[in-house]
């Protein structure tokens, strides 16, 4: 079996002594995964990025990075390999202008000024900002900013890339764009973690579903594992997705035959609909 | 984005156009009109430099021809040069003149019980007086605070205040002071931003109908805002950390090269600007 990337072994952590925000947290995340993290607000997602990151430092528990675990020594090691996109671009932007944010994460793992350069110009490149390179943040527009806290990240090279809500607050222009950027990432290889509220995105995105309740994760498996669970479902407060909602109703009355091969997104429930009416 | 919106002005002369307009909030439209700045991709240290000796040889040398030339000379540089249109320059200035004028007021006037003045103004208890060499002088007085105050801006509207934040880090200011510098650059509009949402929202609430009600509203929302600011403080940390912040900033900056002509003309201009003082003291 592979090495996993990160492991995470009873994660506890808790912000004022008393209640916990995490409380026993089990995870192996393998090389390349697409993650996506559910759970209703305060259910501990965002608390749990901030721990796998070495942020916070978890009250009890351990992070094992590919084998080695993370002491206060390595925690630099942990930071480098593990990036986040937070949820507000306006919390994580610092510099005046685009280029020099996009600077700022390469400046701090002290590569040589020409590597931060490439780097820079690379990622730059990546979310389509070169033109922007030179505006200072604040005449920038929500979708601007937040390639720009993508490109942050981007420039780290970070193997694992965490996404907090990242569709919050785009409009679909840029939310179509988000995916685009999601899978070409995907495609090269990075291993990426989104927690999201959108459950049609997580359906037809993720590889890998979490969810988190009451500081837990309270149920991994396949897309289809957990969104046919009705007691997490319930647990967790979450809808079905649609798609998988309306192809068990068709199933249901007969207009599709049950094949087991669930549709995840439109182009794909298109096929299968063709499909079974020509024949 | 609150500091972003789309207006429509209409001009004196009638016609009328839409732009993309950030509001004019003092210090944010001086921020705006330097990086539109058609000279912003000159050498920041050479800008900052000239600017800055100018200033202070308006002040030494004292003198009425080289406050002239010196006004007449930012302008040129702003308007010309940066493409700033005049209105706007013009704008910008009638803040500081306001203040000048108001100010060399109190220096041409004199109180006096007795007439003592070419001109004098009887007030029952005492007079004001006004003499000719004080009006001269307060002329005077004003065109050299002018022509000093046109050279700031002569700076301020071409170099976005972050391109000054690195010259001064480069003319070793300790850096925790331009790092401060940088955080609070940024924040002041992440603030104003805040502040402006919450005005609104208070607004549409009824929260400014009358004075005392605008009072109230006014102080929840700097209690409000001091609340968010530290809390922002605190997320605004982890996300530099999480970006493997170590407790000095470095930024990658564009090497903006000082052209040979630029340094030339700026002697020269120097040089014309003794000739002349020489030839007036």
């Amino acid at each position: 079996m592979k090495e996993p990337v990160l492991q995470v072994n009873n994660l506890h952590y808790t912000y004022n002594g008393k209640d916990m925000a995490l409380d026993g947290v089990h995870l192996t995340i393998q090389e390349k995964e697409r993650i996506a993290v559910i759970g209703s607000n305060g259910a501990g997602k965002s608390t749990f990025f901030l721990n796998i990151n070495g942020v916070l430092t978890p009250t009890e528990g351990e992070i094992f990075y590919r084998g080695t675990k993370i002491t206060r020594k390595s925690l630099k090691q942990l930071r480098k390999n593990i990036g986040i996109v937070f949820q507000d671009a306006d919390n994580q932007i610092i510099a005046s202008t685009v280029m020099a944010e996009v600077s700022f994460g390469p400046m701090n793992l002290k590569l040589p000024r020409e590597e931060v350069k490439d780097r820079v110009n690379m990622s730059l490149d990546y979310m389509n900002l070169s033109a922007l390179r030179d505006r200072p943040p604040h005449y920038l527009s929500g979708g601007e900013k937040k390639r720009v806290s993508i490109a942050d990240i981007i420039a780290m090279k970070s193997e694992i890339i965490i996404f907090d809500e990242p569709t919050a607050s785009l409009d679909p222009v840029n939310a179509a764009m988000l995916e685009e950027v999601l899978d070409k990432l995907s495609s090269e290889g990075k291993t990426l973690l989104i927690s999201t509220h959108d459950v049609d995105f997580a359906y037809r995105w993720a590889d890998r579903i979490l969810v988190f309740g009451d500081g837990q994760i309270i149920a991994d498996g396949t897309p289809l594992s957990v969104f046919q669970d009705e007691a997490v479902l319930n647990r967790a407060n979450l809808k079905r997705p649609m798609m998988l909602d309306v192809y068990t109703e068709l199933i249901k009355s007969g207009l599709l035959p049950d094949s087991g091969n669930y549709p995840r997104d439109m182009s794909s429930f298109r096929k299968c609909l063709k499909n079974n009416i020509s024949r | 984005m609150s500091l972003q919106k789309t207006s429509k002005h209409t001009h004196t002369s009638g016609h009328s156009h839409t732009a993309v307009h950030r509001h004019n909030t003092g210090g944010s439209a001086i921020d705006f009109y330097a990086c539109n700045s058609r000279i912003r991709h000159w050498n920041p240290g050479f800008k900052a430099g000239f600017a800055m000796l100018l200033v202070l040889f308006c002040i030494v040398a004292d003198n009425p021809y080289i406050s002239g030339i010196l006004i007449a000379a930012s302008a040129f540089f702003t308007v010309v040069l940066g493409g700033l249109p005049l209105r706007k320059y013009l704008s910008v200035l009638s803040i500081p003149i306001t203040f000048i004028l108001l100010g060399s007021l109190a220096i041409a006037v004199d109180f006096s019980s007795k007439p003592v003045g070419d001109y004098n103004l009887y007030l029952h208890w005492f007079y004001l007086c006004i003499t000719r060499t004080g009006i001269q002088k307060t002329l005077f007085l004003i065109l050299k605070v002018f022509g000093a105050v046109s050279c700031m801006l002569m700076m301020t509207l071409s170099t976005p205040s972050h391109e000054l934040f690195s010259v001064l880090g480069k003319i070793h200011c300790p850096q925790l002071f331009v790092e401060l510098m940088y955080m609070i650059y940024r924040y002041i509009f992440i603030l104003l931003d805040v502040q402006h949402s919450m005005h609104i929202a208070a607004e549409s609430r009824l929260g400014f109908c009358d004075f005392r009600t605008s009072c109230n509203s006014f102080g929840k929302i700097a209690c409000n805002l001091f609340l968010v600011a530290l809390k922002k403080a605190h997320t605004y940390y982890d996300a530099m950390e999480a970006r493997c912040y170590d407790g000095t900033f470095a930024f990658l900056e564009e090497e903006k090269p000082l052209k040979p002509v630029q340094l030339l003309t700026a002697v020269l201009f120097f040089l014309f600007l003794m000739v002349i003082w020489l030839l007036t003291k």
